[in-house]
């Protein structure tokens, strides 16, 4: 699979981590854009849908599982890689009810994170419309 | 029910959302770490004098993040346990992984260290995570006891058809007191404490499917 033409957002409210995740990813040839907040991350689906959105749950104003449901609601092909805490998993149990495609606990493991990526965008192929 | 006290569900909250940006302290470091690592190998032909410091510096980073990331799990998990769902019932396979986990420092103080068997499937018990982990805490102090100073503690967890248990094995030398057993045993509530000589074992009634 051609990882370049791959079409990622990154969403989390910490600057430091999400950008650096993205350097990470660039070196290994996949460009993902980086947005950080909830309503940022609707207005880059909004304008240019993404195959696969990384989320994370826990954000200032718009919360990452109401993102979730309204991206899911709009843009159903969208597969949504949650990020969650620790000990949080309700939270990833509660966002695959909403449609998520997988959840993840940071700190993350990078190889696994572009493995289900990978896993994401074959999903994202195979999705019907509705 | 069981009823917890407002002090313990304010500890919880707060420790909570604190592990929160612990972790996401440790994701940057990690990160950033990380992307380090990536420079060096791109260019792994431009050699330097502290190349080698650096990537061994960079191993420990990677390594302490996961030592981090492990004792978050557990006290996410000890902030977490006097939540509502916790209470009535839990997956005691979970719940001893993590009293390993929040021991190892005490065992460490000992000179000794904990060996846990994680089990293979599912065991969930009728008894909340918060009486499992204080029960499993208090049994390692036990099973620590006076005298120790090197040797394992052999942690696993047992399944039965009415009691799940938590084992411990302790090291050689350990000193334990009989009255260590019955405050272990008031802290079971509708569970039991076994002391053979030389394993200790906490049952827990199975949760039976409704």
């Amino acid at each position: 699979m051609d990882k370049s033409a791959w079409n990622i957002l990154l969403v989390d409210d910490e600057v430091e981590f999400i950008s650096t995740l993205a350097e990470r990813l660039e070196i290994r040839g996949i460009d993902a854009r980086v947005v950080y907040d909830g309503e940022a991350a609707l207005k880059a689906v909004a304008e240019n849908e993404p195959q696969v959105m990384v989320l994370d749950v826990m954000m200032p104003g718009i919360k990452g599982l109401d993102v979730l449901q309204r991206v899911k609601e709009e843009h159903p092909k969208v597969q949504v890689i949650l990020l969650t805490g620790q000990g949080k998993t309700r939270d990833g149990i509660e966002g695959m009810r909403y449609g998520a495609f997988a959840y993840m606990m940071k700190p993350l493991d990078l190889e696994e994170l572009i493995a289900t990526l990978g896993e994401a965008m074959k999903a994202s192929q195979g999705t019907p419309n509705a | 029910m069981p009823e917890i006290a407002p002090e313990a569900r304010f500890m919880g909250t707060v420790t909570a959302l604190t592990m929160h940006e612990m972790q996401n302290i440790l994701a940057i470091i990690r990160e950033s770490a990380g992307l380090m690592g990536d420079i060096l190998k791109v260019n792994a032909r431009v050699e330097f004098k502290h190349r080698p410091n650096m990537e061994r510096t960079l191993e420990h980073i990677a390594t302490h993040v996961d030592r981090g990331k492990g004792l978050l799990e557990a006290t996410s998990r000890l902030a977490h346990s006097p939540d509502d769902d916790l209470l009535d019932g839990c997956d005691l396979a979970v719940y001893a992984r993590t009293v390993a986990q929040l021991s190892e420092r005490l065992v460490r103080l000992r000179g000794a260290a904990v060996d846990f068997t994680p089990a293979s499937s599912a065991l969930p018990v009728a008894v909340g995570a918060l009486r499992i982990l204080m029960a499993g805490y208090r049994a390692v102090q036990w099973a620590v006891g006076a005298g120790v100073k090197e040797g394992v503690v052999r942690m696993s967890v047992e399944a039965g058809q009415e009691y799940h248990a938590l084992s411990l094995l302790p090291p050689q030398g350990a000193q334990q007191d009989r009255e260590g057993l019955t405050v272990l045993a008031s802290l079971l509530e509708e569970g039991r404490v076994e002391w053979d000589g030389a394993r200790l074992r906490l049952f827990f009634p199975v949760r039976k499917q409704e």
